[in-house]
């Protein structure tokens, strides 16, 4: 699956302030089509902050993300510092100079960047609140091309049947949101259920909301969900706490992939569950994603489960992405320091093992010389990323060979 | 090893609308100082509420069956709630699963961390007066007690004795506690500077102003006779030096290599002073109180030695030799009332032995018995080391759950009876009512009775033990044993617990487990953690009052893998300082590799194989453990996980046979009609499965458990290399 080089989801730069503090940082990373990207790190690293911000649960900072080509979260934080600093800058340079001349120069330099940005923000902001707009726009577009020709075609009752299903489809296709598309699935199975819906209300609501009204259709549907997660259609009429935390998980499932979606993000959906129902979930998304060919941005903190599981893992530290890289090479040459404490932690089931393991211990002040030389995030092999300044890259280029 | 609590028989189970559920069906195990015993298995196998039987914070509807939780003598199941208050917590403490939910959202981590602290720091107080005062009295009564033909004069002096004694040990502990919180101080310093010296050289330093008038005035409250003495003078000029420095480092980026070189040479100073010996303060109070000449210009050593002479020429050998007879003669009283004790309880054991009780008859012999067994206890004993403290309280209770079920019985059963009859009618109309008939809430008559038999038979053996011992007892020791005690209980007098020392103290927990900034985390709320911080917190928190026991239930299960692990090297290494006992209850076998000194496995409330972490990990017998083992995978697993299919059994209606048999695909017939007993595998490894039976058939565990073991041995041989 890994040949697919499609890139389904690319995030830029992507920044996450709460205030002061920096919950995810100029990240970059893209997942392409018909994998497993791992998300790993310590918890309060920003992993589930860059999940929610893809979603758009939050609205970003700076950067943006594009799903399928189009940007469907975009930043203006960038912009507005760029403006200010430009200011700055300009204003020093202004009352440097005596000449007028050249003032009413730099005057109309710093205004044309100015403008430059402020349109940038003008565009961004549009992003933002009207991605889903321009995907109706497109969808309809399709539904009309697909049902015109045969609806001229048809005659008799034939016609009036593909005028009602034309009609059904272009009232879905004006709701389409091309977020919808992006689905996920909690980590709490117990709180991210409605207590006071069934099991079918809370399958159903997606579909409802994206303007399904045939009830039959629906029913059909739920039905098929939950046999698909291993769930049996009478459970469609019982309430959540009558599940066991397995259960309620493949409940979150399948209201995920009731809407058909491309990108899942699943936020660690098995760390609240016992280990023998963990198998059976994890289990349960390796057959999805064969069957489906979806595409999952697996967060999690267990390294044995994402090693299992993901194509590729990236590491997140402190809001920045310091590593990035297959997952076999991930584990085989980790590079970055914090990388190589995250797998030194990990715990295997041998206790003669166990017991001389030296957990190594991630000391950034001690572990970097960063006052002169700035890091930043290159590549040191074919698909390896690592976040480094030119002394460690050297140092890297070296261990690697 | 010393075993610091014994399980025997543990049976819970709750009331619930729909009928009990049997949470825990007689487990056993024990638990040895310094050892961790990791209990693993699915979650409503009952590790949890055995754990909470342990700290005696079960439900409201849960019912104690029957079966003992011993530690330090004491059946937990059976003491008042009072005693419960010094071992809760105090003794046994525990780290709970959710951090979420264990910490109060409305108020300060600060305080959260020193409210316990302060409660119990006040009633430690008073409670170690009152306690060194009734010893300190029961030890003079005995003394006297002890010289029989003693002349007034010489029981006035036995008297005063203990009077001096208490007088000069106040003095000792005055000057012991001045001498600590200084040397504290000093050690803070010291600490504080190499952090912010290696801070302030990579130029990371976040306010160092700030920090370097801390340092300063830590620095100052060093200042004390016996700690920072002849370089006292120095130390102030340098403090001063760098309070004045603080005010130049306050913009980032400025040059730090004046504060460094103060900083340098003040730390030089400080760890000369912690360095520095202790001198033996308990004869230096002995020295100012009664000594009529100044104590001499020796060095610490050397002053060590004087005193100690001092003191034992004048006060302490004959206090010894005195405070030893005493001992001697009460432990001799208390062996002629063990005696007298084994004949009574050996005498009445048969009315509790008949197959239904008496009720006046019991309680009598009750009456009996508790007196002989109240008569054999010894005050002076400081590890209370038998049962007979709980013996009445125990005995009583079972006997009136006796008696009570007897009565309430009849009501039940009728209650029961027109359920169930309404029930039948329903089905036999063809109907399916969707409502289930609650069992008759029945106590197990048979087990009340077996319980109060066990607890009288015990009883009489740990007497008979007790003398058996009777020469081998050092008295010697043991008086020293007496004296560090009643130490120990008046420096709880003078240790008073402010809010000050309270929050240095969590300070340097929060540090302990690995909280950044300590200080301005300790003025933060709950939320403004994440849920690794938070769970530091509990742990914090549970380790505040140095317990005995730590009771971690599943402490890393919301937490990641690097907390995790370094959470749980926390808990090992603290095991290992404090010599603590811990029981560790998770459901990832993963977890406990490195952690367990050995591992029982539960499973539908029963423990369905226990071992060495080495013997469950490599020769594990049971399916359950096999399944569990197989079910998770490590980083070198490609193939499909092979998950348990199903649920665990509802308890309600236990399975008759092996509690596994629906979800084991070993399963044989036998598994589904009686139950195993535990089978012995080495004197160490135990399983309950009837593959063990020697004519079961051979079954090979699955493959990809055996695979990992033998990846995990070439691994190991590699690494041998």
């Amino acid at each position: 699956m890994q040949n697919n080089q499609e890139v389904l989801l690319k995030v830029e730069h992507l920044c996450q302030y709460f205030g002061d503090v920096k919950a995810v940082d100029d990240v970059s990373f893209d997942i392409k089509k018909g994998e497993v990207f791992g998300l790993v790190g310590e918890s309060g690293c920003g992993k589930t902050t860059t999940g929610r911000s893809i979603i758009k649960l939050y609205d970003i900072t700076s950067g943006s993300v594009f799903f399928k080509g189009v940007r469907i979260a975009a930043g203006k934080r960038s912009y507005v510092k760029a403006i200010a600093d430009a200011k700055k800058e300009y204003k020093e340079k202004i009352t440097a100079v005596g000449d007028s001349a050249e003032k009413t120069r730099l005057q109309a330099e710093l205004d044309k960047i100015i403008a430059d940005n402020k349109a940038q923000i003008k565009i961004a902001n549009y992003d933002q609140k009207h991605c889903d707009k321009e995907y109706s726009k497109i969808r309809v577009k399709e539904v009309d091309e697909k049902y015109r020709p045969l609806i001229e075609k048809a005659s008799g009752q034939e016609k009036a049947k593909l005028q009602a299903e034309y009609k059904n489809e272009l009232r879905k296709a004006k709701k389409t949101k091309l977020v919808t598309q992006i689905q996920m699935i909690f980590q709490d199975p117990i709180a991210s259920l409605d207590p006071r819906m069934t099991v079918r209300d809370i399958i159903a609501e997606g579909l409802v909301i994206q303007g399904e009204k045939d009830k039959k259709v629906i029913e059909e549907k739920v039905y098929e969900m939950l046999e698909l997660v291993g769930l049996v259609r009478e459970h469609a009429t019982r309430y959540p706490h009558e599940f066991s935390g397995g259960q309620r998980q493949r409940i979150g499932v399948a209201r995920s992939i009731i809407m058909n979606p491309e990108l899942i993000i699943a936020d660690e959906p098995v760390s609240a569950l016992d280990v023998s129902i963990q198998a059976q979930v994890i289990n349960l998304l390796n057959d999805l994603r064969e069957k489906f060919g979806l595409t999952i941005l697996f967060v999690a903190h267990d390294l044995s489960v994402v090693k299992y599981f993901s194509d590729r893992i990236g590491v997140m530290y402190f809001g920045k992405m310091v590593e990035l890289a297959p997952a076999d090479e991930l584990f085989l040459n980790p590079l970055h320091p914090y990388t190589r404490s995250l797998l030194s932690s990990i715990p295997l089931p041998d206790p003669i093992y166990e017991k001389q393991r030296k957990r190594i211990i991630y000391q950034p002040l001690a572990d970097h010389d960063y006052s002169v030389d700035k890091p930043s995030f290159r590549e040191v092999k074919p698909g390896h990323f690592v976040q480094c300044n030119d002394a460690e890259y050297e140092k890297y280029m070296s261990i690697l060979k | 090893m010393e075993n610091k609590m014994q399980v025997r028989d543990l049976t819970i189970s709750f009331r619930t609308s729909n009928g009990k559920v049997q949470a825990v069906r007689g487990i056993n195990f024990d638990l040895a100082k310094g050892e961790t015993l990791s209990i693993v298995g699915e979650s409503g196998s009952g590790k949890s509420v055995t754990s909470k039987a342990i700290l005696g914070i079960l439900a409201g509807n849960a019912i104690i069956e029957g079966g003992e939780i011993i530690y330090d003598g004491k059946d937990l199941l059976k003491i008042s709630e009072d005693e419960f208050h010094k071992i809760r917590g105090d003794k046994i403490a525990m780290i709970f699963q959710d951090p979420m939910s264990s910490l109060n959202p409305i108020v300060k981590i600060g305080r959260q961390l020193t409210e316990a602290m302060l409660l119990k720091g006040k009633a430690r107080q008073r409670e170690s007066r009152e306690t060194f005062n009734t010893y300190l009295k029961d030890l003079n009564q005995s003394m006297i007690e002890a010289c029989e033909k003693g002349t007034k004069a010489q029981i006035d002096k036995l008297t005063k004795k203990c009077r001096d004694f208490d007088k000069f040990e106040y003095k000792h502990l005055e000057l012991e506690s001045a001498y600590n919180v200084a040397r504290e101080s000093a050690i803070e310093a010291a600490d504080d500077i190499e952090n912010l010296v290696f801070q302030m050289e990579k130029k990371a330093a976040k306010d160092a102003s700030f920090r370097m008038k801390n340092i300063a005035r830590l620095a100052k409250a060093s200042v004390q006779e016996y700690v920072v003495k002849e370089k006292a003078d120095q130390l102030k000029h340098l403090a001063a030096q760098i309070q004045k420095e603080s005010g130049k480092v306050k913009k980032a980026g400025c040059d730090y290599t004046v504060a460094i070189q103060m900083l340098k040479e003040l730390q030089a100073i400080l760890k000369e002073a912690i360095d520095f010996p202790m001198p033996n303060f308990f004869a230096m109070g002995y020295c100012l109180t009664f000594g009529k000449e100044a104590l001499p210009k020796l060095s610490v050593p050397e002053l060590n030695v004087y005193m100690r002479k001092y003191l034992d020429d004048h006060f302490m050998l004959d206090f010894i030799a005195d405070a030893k007879q005493g001992i001697i003669h009460a432990a001799n009283i208390s062996y002629q009332n063990k005696e007298k004790a084994i004949v009574a309880l050996k005498e009445k054991l048969p009315v509790f032995e008949k197959e239904s009780l008496v009720s006046k008859e019991s309680y009598d012999a009750l009456k009996y018995m508790a007196a002989a067994v109240k008569a054999t206890i010894n005050k002076l004993e400081i590890v209370k080391d038998s049962l007979s403290y709980t013996f009445e309280s125990g005995v009583k209770g079972e006997l009136d759950k006796y008696f009570a079920s007897i009565g309430k019985n009849k009501k039940e059963e009728a209650k029961y009876a027109k359920a169930k009859a309404k029930y039948d009618r329903l089905v036999q109309r063809g109907k399916e009512p969707d409502w289930k008939v609650a069992a008759a809430q029945i106590t197990d008559l048979e087990l009340v009775r077996k319980n109060i038999v066990r607890q009288i038979t015990r009883l009489i053996e740990n007497y008979e033990t007790s003398l058996a011992k009777r020469d081998q007892r050092d008295y010697d020791a043991e008086t020293v044993a007496t004296i560090d005690y009643l130490k120990a209980n008046a420096s709880g007098v003078v240790n008073k617990v402010t809010k000050q020392i309270a929050k240095n103290k969590a300070i340097k927990l929060m540090e302990e487990v690995g909280i950044a900034e300590p200080r301005k985390r300790y003025n933060q709320y709950p939320f403004e953690f994440s849920g690794g911080m938070r769970q530091r917190i509990v742990i914090a928190i549970a380790l505040a009052a140095n317990p005995d026991i730590l009771i971690c239930d599943e402490p890393t299960t919301a937490l990641d893998v690097t907390i995790q692990s370094q959470i749980l090297e926390l808990i090992n290494n603290l095991k290992r300082e404090r010599q603590l006992s811990v029981i560790f209850i998770t459901h990832d076998l993963g977890v406990v590799a490195n952690m367990a000194d050995r591992i029982a496995v539960m499973y539908a409330g029963k423990i369905v194989e226990y071992g060495t972490a080495e013997d469950i990990f490599y020769h594990a017998a049971h399916p359950y453990t096999w399944a569990l083992l197989s079910s998770m995978p490590d980083l070198d697993t490609n193939e499909k996980l092979e998950a348990i299919p199903g649920t665990p059994p509802n308890m309600i209606y236990p399975p008759v046979g092996d509690a596994f048999a629906a979800r084991n695909k070993y399963a044989m017939k036998i598994d589904f009609e009686k139950q195993p007993p535990m089978f012995k595998i080495t004197d160490s490894h135990y399983a309950a499965t009837w593959l063990l039976h020697p004519d079961a058939p051979k079954v090979e565990p699955p493959r990809i458990m055996t695979e990992r073991i033998a990846r995990m041995e070439k691994r190991r041989a590699k690494d041998a290399e």
